[in-house]
């Protein structure tokens, strides 16, 4: 990732053991990055937007996606990230979720999500993709958002 | 307690016994009128006609009676003038006589009253023609005087008045038997009109009957009818109604198994991480113990010692066994709502092609188990949905190849037929068979029947189901443990699309 200033892990998931195994793995993989973890997205488009830590006053970020979230759709705040207006349209956003729907799938590719994973029940699946994601995350660029 | 009986309140049944036997009496009856004025009409006429034989006779008695009268009248006129007209006359009349006389002894020959009179009639005119004849040939020749003299004492009047009194007595006979012939037509006459007045009175009977009977049956079948059409209308209302619930549950149905199948797996990950972990983590506390045992054995008590190595692999063994297979019945279901919301796409599909296919694509199955699959051609086409019938027969023979009898080639055979607008297609096999209390049962999600040796978790044919019910169509099973199974599906020749099925 951009080496003068280090990307912010923004992870939204509502599961909290999720939440441990994906930072465990991602560790694993030799990510250091700081990672911000939010179990709804109210709070996970406060920090977003108007956090002054936050990735919109504050540097680059990646958003790790889950699209069942207690107060609403993963899919909501991927339009609100994507949207034309928003500051942060051009911060990568993987969705890592359950669903395996090719119906979602499109819809999120459709909305402009940059990468769908589906999270295997099989564990060694699972830790295997998200190394693999750890992996790709220390090789992509991410651009700083709008000013 | 005393039973009342009450007798008009006949039973339906009871009542139309008592219909149908009195229409019978009515007919019969009917006929056997139509029988006796046949009969009295022909006895009639028989009547008519001897009536008429009666005249016949007067007639011929009476014919020769004005002939000898004319025979005695021309001999004495002869013998009186020596008229040639008389002679004339007479031989004219001589010449009648035999026949007249033939035809009364013709005519009485039935009656043998009227024999003696003829046999003395007879009698009677030979002799009086005998001496008439004498009497002419007397005065031909020139002797009048003579002839009129022996007139006087030959006897000849009185045998003329003794012919009169025969034909008088004839005639009695003859108006007697007319009297007795017609009194008889009179009766047979009456007897006809009361045997035509009673035919009329049962015709009214048996018609009134009828018409009381199909003014019943009228009534009833109309009544009938409007309660049928009533309830074929409620009826269809029902199936509508009846048709929407459906629709409405099963997406119900299908709604439901997604989400519980889909929230059910975010649960199941954390299980199936997390026992990774601890697995993970075990390893460094085994190797842990190990140093501990080496290096200071007395702080490693049994009961560590358990734990480490075989308590807690042996528990997290079987939390990862169970939660594999709990993955696998969740995307069963996941599979299955999902096929039911797949959008069904009828096409024409050459069922031959088709088998030939699923063989093609089980062909390494079949030659590792040395079973071979056989099509009893032809095999009807049918219009449906490409995926589901490939799904639905791909999973029969491949059951069917894989339930093989132990130690039996397995030999599957795939056949078909019309039956009006539907298609009847049979996967028989020589497998193992199915015990018949689990023919139901193997349809249902997550159950199996008989010996556990394949691999599998009962969900092959709860998915065959239900693509074959979404197909509009429907499956059975016919086996018997140990002789094969044969599974028998019924479906619509043609598919209509959902939503084109209204309207």
């Amino acid at each position: 990732m951009n080496g003068q200033q280090s990307v912010n892990i923004v992870m939204v998931e509502d599961d909290e053991g999720h939440a441990r195994l994906i930072e465990k793995n991602i560790r694993r993989a030799g990510i250091s990055n700081a990672i911000r973890h939010f179990t709804d997205g109210t709070s996970a488009l406060d920090y977003l937007f108007h956090h002054p830590e936050g990735p919109a006053a504050n540097g680059p970020a990646l958003v790790l996606l889950d699209l069942n979230l207690p107060d609403m759709s993963g899919t909501d705040i991927l339009v609100r990230l994507k949207e034309d207006t928003s500051p942060l349209r051009r911060t990568p956003v993987v969705v890592l979720t359950t669903t395996d729907d090719k119906v979602e799938i499109q819809r999120c590719y459709d909305l402009g999500c940059n990468v769908y994973i589906t999270k295997p029940v099989d564990y060694e699946s699972f830790a295997q993709a998200i190394r693999q994601l750890g992996l790709f995350l220390s090789v992509i660029q991410v651009p700083d958002p709008e000013e | 307690m005393k039973r009342v009986l009450n007798p008009i309140a006949l039973s339906d049944r009871q009542f139309n016994w008592l219909v149908v036997a009195l229409m019978s009496v009515g007919f019969l009856a009917l006929i056997a009128a139509g029988a006796a004025a046949a009969y009295v009409v022909s006895r009639n006429q028989a009547q008519t006609g001897w009536v008429t034989h009666t005249y016949e006779v007067e007639r011929g008695i009476f014919e020769y009676r004005l002939l000898f009268e004319r025979i005695e009248t021309a001999r004495r006129g002869y013998m009186l003038t020596q008229q040639p007209s008389f002679l004339q006359s007479y031989e004219e009349a001589s010449v009648g006589v035999p026949r007249a006389l033939a035809r009364v002894r013709r005519l009485t020959a039935d009656n043998p009253a009227q024999k003696r009179p003829v046999a003395r009639l007879e009698q009677l005119d030979r002799a009086q023609k005998e001496l008439a004849d004498e009497s002419v040939a007397l005065v031909r020749s020139g002797r009048a005087m003579d002839a009129l003299r022996r007139f006087g004492v030959d006897g000849s009047i009185a045998i003329v008045r003794e012919m009169r009194r025969v034909t008088d007595r004839m005639f009695a006979e003859e108006n007697r038997l007319l009297a007795l012939r017609e009194a008889e037509q009179v009766r047979t006459g009456r007897l006809f009109y009361w045997v035509i007045g009673v035919a009329a009175l049962l015709l009214l009977g048996v018609a009134a009957l009828s018409l009381v009977v199909i003014r019943r049956y009228v009534t009833e079948l109309g009544r009938s009818q409007g309660a049928l059409r009533q309830l074929n209308e409620g009826l269809e209302d029902a199936v509508k109604t009846r048709t929407a619930d459906l629709q409405r549950a099963n997406e119900e149905i299908q709604r439901f198994a997604y989400i519980v199948s889909h929230d059910l797996r975010s649960p199941l990950v954390n299980v199936m991480g997390f026992t990774a972990e601890l697995k993970a983590a075990t390893k460094p506390l085994a190797a842990l113990i190990d140093r501990a045992e080496e290096e200071a054995p007395h702080i490693v008590d049994e009961e560590a010692r358990l734990a480490a190595r075989e308590d807690l692999p042996e528990a997290i063994g079987f939390i990862r066994a169970s939660t594999q297979k709990m993955d696998r019945l969740i995307n069963a279901i996941l599979k299955l709502s999902r096929e039911g919301r797949r959008v069904i796409t009828p096409e024409r599909l050459d069922m031959a092609a088709l088998i030939e296919g699923i063989r093609g694509s089980l062909a390494h199955r079949l030659d590792a188990a040395g079973a071979e699959v056989r099509v009893d051609m032809p095999l009807p086409a049918i219009v449906s949905d490409r995926v589901a019938i490939e799904q639905v027969f791909s999973n029969l023979i491949e059951n069917a190849v894989k339930y093989a009898a132990p130690g039996r080639p397995g030999v599957v055979e795939v056949r078909g037929r019309r039956e009006g607008p539907r298609l009847i297609y049979e996967v028989a096999d020589n497998g193992r068979g199915i015990d018949p209390k689990d023919h139901e049962r193997v349809f249902d999600l997550f159950r199996r029947s008989g010996v556990q040796d394949q691999p599998g978790e009962g969900i092959g044919l709860a998915h065959v189901r239900a693509l074959v019910y979404r197909l509009g169509g429907t499956i059975g099973v016919e086996s018997q443990l140990g002789s094969g199974a044969t599974f028998r599906v019924v479906l619509p020749a043609i598919l209509v699309k959902e939503g084109e099925r209204q309207s």
